[in-house]
């Protein structure tokens, strides 16, 4: 009892406690402007091709204002997966990891004041030869719809359109595009996956009937076309839309075709090249088409490896 | 019923004092902080409709029979009809009146966010008249400051919205209700009987109200059957239970005959075609439609909804020793009430108390009371099929009564530390001085209490709905943890004076989810450059903002494809937590003259 007696001291100890842990918590993040002390570390550091990790990532934003496009370049933060990495370079924290890189094995590190640096290996990457999301233009690349075998016409300089609240992804201002509505385009877009996160991808939403082609010249292969779909996951999520296949053909020789349903999320697909393997330069078709194209916001992206 | 012994006038005006004061402080506060927070997305579609109420209000003077027709009735009540207009009238009122004619505000949006203050001001008065009146001063000041030092509620206070003064009127009216039990006469039940009609004519969160008075009826009689059994030697005695039950009684009658009269009387929507408007009313909150929110990384859309959100956003977000004082004051009264029953359960073996002396609760119990608030404001949250969409404000009903019990609980620590000092008196005279000093041993303990509720307070301001406590590691913590980093879009209030100092004259800005009527209530304030046109869309915008909320990631792609540059021109956010971004079209930037 007489242990207990002094147990109300605790309260206003408590309080006390909890005031220096609010003037700790309310400082310990770097501000903003703090994350352009480490630019020039990160310069130094990084290597042409490494790619850049934030941890946590809520700090992507900061990060990505004080390092801009040329260190966190779209095609990096709007990744379709780790594969093509060999290496990367953590910027964290807060002592927090980013959970996507645990498999990387550590080269080096560096500490710049509140940031750790960490440049990563990728124990198994893998060389891509062609990034067909990076080709979405002529003379690389043209599109078509079967239905009445319609050339979308190439616009560099197209209106760009978004849906705003809410609504679809942004239309770029370089697109093909293609009859029927704005929504009837090819060109290069971020979406939204499952997971809200960035996915760099080609817009196709499918036609009413027949087939969006997006065809694509003189491109060198590898063993596979490997490749990712979905669709913008605010749409998606629904679950009330019908399935959207792509079909990849490669010099008129159908490979295989990817199925996406509705709740599949950013999704892998990969199909190996059979005879065509190797080849330096073919011609590649991915051909777009579904059931009913109501609220088919299907976007992918491939490369060949 | 005990007797209470009468207090000198001093004494019975020293109370309403201190809560004007508290009330009159809390609405400075308010009126001194509310121009560095923008205006939430709601706000906006309030001060549509306070608008059409106003001129509804105009027509009424000028040509009452006019007004009063069905046509002009519905043209302007029907705009947001969705809620009732109890609120949006005083918004209305306030703007009539405060700004229009006596220009009292320097800005126009505070003069519709007034009301909501001043309510908020009320609330806390009640907090600390109800918590003095019941528990005494102390637990009574602190309860009041307990609630007003919680982050959320002091964020809410200052919106024009309806969620403090829900709050205000549902803690008026319980108070009402216990005030009706332990004075009886005819003025509290009329008291609570308006009140509960106010408060239906604020938000349907009123709808709780009669249930946790009802609940409280019926735990009388239980707890008054229970004493008629064997357990009476080791259950409380309320002074005078079947006094008490008859005055609950009267008071639900007041609520359940006056309430629907003040609703109806003050709700111009509803005179006509009336049943069919209610039930209007009833279905679109009985299915409301399901918005997102992010809870520990995962974004919510759809039922089921997690049942721990409230239990946990209230632990991250009320401060962790307000939390700690509602469970030591919980405990404290619990021991009063469950003690002696609880020692039997102990030791089975010792004779119970004699019947004569069982301990004595308050006849109204208050505790009981209290505590079905807390629960009952909860409650909606344990069915997955409940929408969490508004974060901590649908609850926040609960938190006057959760206060309360803090409340209790500091004049628990209070108490027992003037014990500790007197049982020292005679080793050292200086805590003898101390423990004869009860206002200085509450004012050392209620400045430990309250300096972290302050603290966490004043720094969330304005980033109210960004702010966590330390608990789960500030909002550094939080973002880690996927907890909703903001929501309404009031944060391009943080943002107008970047705008305005950097973007070139006629620029246009898509404002995301910053509602069209809250963007322009900025410019009417002069908070924004009215040359700033904003845009309902990135494509064609010369700025894109984009508030960070999980779900809407989307939005700021939008700006990436639409700009080509993922590299946001400025960022504004709580303790480096990022919540607003504003992108720039890269050829403003190069038009731009360098700066010097």
């Amino acid at each position: 009892m007489s242990r207990l007696r002094y147990a109300f001291l605790a309260v206003p100890l408590f309080g006390l406690a909890e005031l220096a842990a609010q003037i700790w918590t309310s400082r310990r993040a770097p501000a903003f402007d703090d994350w352009l002390t480490v630019v020039p570390a990160v310069r130094e550091i990084k290597h042409v091709g490494d790619l850049v990790v934030i941890a946590p990532g809520w700090a992507d934003p900061a990060a990505r204002r004080a390092l801009g496009d040329e260190l966190m370049p779209l095609r990096d933060v709007a990744r379709p997966d780790l594969t093509r990495y060999a290496h990367a370079l953590e910027l964290s924290i807060l002592g927090e990891r980013a959970a996507e890189l645990r498999p990387f094995r550590e080269l080096d590190r560096r500490e710049v004041g509140p940031f750790l640096l960490r440049r990563l290996e990728n124990p198994a990457p893998v060389r891509v030869l062609y990034d067909f999301t990076d080709h979405v233009r002529p003379p690389f690349a043209d599109a078509r719809s079967t239905e009445a075998d319609l050339p979308c016409t190439w616009n560099p300089h197209a209106q760009i359109a978004a849906g705003g609240l809410g609504g679809h992804p942004t239309f770029p201002p370089e697109r093909f595009e293609c009859p029927g509505g704005v929504f009837f385009n090819v060109g290069v877009t971020v979406i939204a996956d499952e997971e809200l996160r960035p996915r760099r991808c080609i817009w196709s939403h499918p036609f009413a009937k027949g087939e969006l082609v997006t065809r694509f010249h003189k491109v060198p292969l590898g063993a596979v076309i490997r490749g990712h779909g979905g669709l913008y996951w605010l749409v998606e999520r629904e679950r009330r839309g019908a399935p959207v296949t792509l079909t990849v053909r490669v010099d008129g020789d159908t490979l295989g075709s990817y199925v996406h349903r509705d709740g599949d999320g950013w999704t892998l697909f990969e199909m190996p090249t059979g005879a065509h393997a190797g080849a330096p330069e073919a011609e590649v078709e991915f051909a777009v088409s579904t059931t009913n194209y109501r609220d088919r916001h299907f976007c992918f992206e491939a490369d060949t490896r | 019923m005990i007797p209470r012994a009468p207090r000198p006038l001093s004494g019975r005006l020293l109370d309403p004092v201190i809560a004007l004061t508290l009330a009159l402080g809390y609405l400075a506060a308010l009126l001194r902080s509310v121009q560095t927070l923008g205006y939430a997305r709601d706000e906006g579609f309030y001060f549509q409709a306070s608008s059409a109420y106003a001129g509804w209000f105009a027509q009424l003077l000028a040509s009452p029979r006019a007004a009063l027709a069905p046509r002009a009735v519905d043209a302007a009540w029907g705009v947001n009809h969705e809620h009732p207009g109890l609120i949006k009238s005083l918004f209305a009122l306030s703007n009539l009146l405060l700004q229009q004619k006596r220009h009292l505000f320097a800005m126009e949006g505070t003069s519709y966010r007034f009301p909501a203050m001043v309510l908020a001001g009320v609330a806390v008065a009640v907090v600390y008249l109800w918590g003095a009146e019941a528990r005494g001063r102390v637990a009574g000041l602190s309860a009041a400051l307990l609630f007003a030092a919680m982050p959320r509620v002091f964020f809410h206070a200052h919106l024009a919205c309806f969620d403090v003064p829900i709050v205000a009127l549902w803690t008026l009216g319980a108070y009402a209700y216990w005030r009706a039990l332990r004075h009886g006469g005819l003025l509290a039940p009329l008291l609570a009987g308006i009140a509960f009609g106010l408060a239906l004519d604020t938000k349907h969160n009123s709808w709780f109200l009669p249930i946790a008075c009802a609940a409280h009826f019926l735990a009388l009689e239980l707890w008054a059957a229970l004493r008629r059994t064997r357990l009476a030697a080791l259950l409380p005695a309320p002074g005078a239970p079947s006094l008490a039950r008859r005055r609950s009684l009267a008071a639900l009658l007041a609520m359940a005959l006056l309430g629907p009269l003040v609703f109806y009387a003050l709700w111009p929507w509803i005179w006509h075609d009336t049943l069919h408007r209610l039930r209007d009313y009833a279905l679109f909150h009985l299915n409301h439609e399901y918005y997102n929110m992010e809870l520990l990384g995962k974004n919510y859309w759809a039922p089921p909804m997690p049942r721990s959100y409230a239990w946990l956003m209230t632990l991250a977000t009320v401060p962790g020793v307000t939390l700690l004082l509602f469970a030591l004051g919980l405990i404290t009264r619990a021991r009063l009430w469950l003690g002696p029953l609880a020692r039997e359960v102990a030791q089975p073996s010792r004779p119970a108390a004699p019947a004569a002396s069982p301990p004595r609760m308050d006849a109204e119990a208050t505790d009981l009371l209290w505590l079905l608030c807390v629960l009952i404001n909860y409650a909606a949250w344990l069915s997955p099929q409940t929408p969490i969409f508004g974060g901590t404000k649908h609850w926040m009903t609960a938190y006057p009564f959760l206060a309360l019990f803090a409340g209790v609980g500091v004049d628990a620590v209070v108490r027992a530390a003037r014990r500790e000092l007197l049982r020292h008196r005679r080793s050292s005279p200086l805590a003898g001085r101390l423990g004869r000093a009860p206002v200085a041993v509450a004012a050392l303990v209620g400045a430990c209490v309250l300096a972290a509720p302050l603290a966490e307070t004043a720094h969330a301001h304005p980033w109210g709905l960004s702010a966590y406590t330390p608990l789960v590691g500030g909002a550094p913590g939080a973002a880690t943890l996927g907890l909703n980093r903001t929501f309404w879009g009031y944060a391009t209030g943080s943002v107008a004076d970047w705008l305005d100092r950097e973007a070139p004259r006629g620029a246009s800005v898509y404002y995301h989810d910053t509602a069209a009527s809250s963007w322009d209530m900025l410019q009417r304030d002069g908070r924004l450059r009215r040359d700033l046109r904003g845009a309902w869309s990135i494509a064609g915008a010369d700025y894109g903002l984009y508030h960070h909320e999980k779900h809407m990631l989307g939005q700021e792609y939008q700006s990436w494809v639409a700009f080509g540059t993922l590299r946001p021109a400025h960022i504004a956010g709580l303790d480096g937590v990022p919540v607003i971004m504003v992108y720039e079209d890269p050829r403003v930037t190069a038009a731009r003259p360098p700066a010097r």
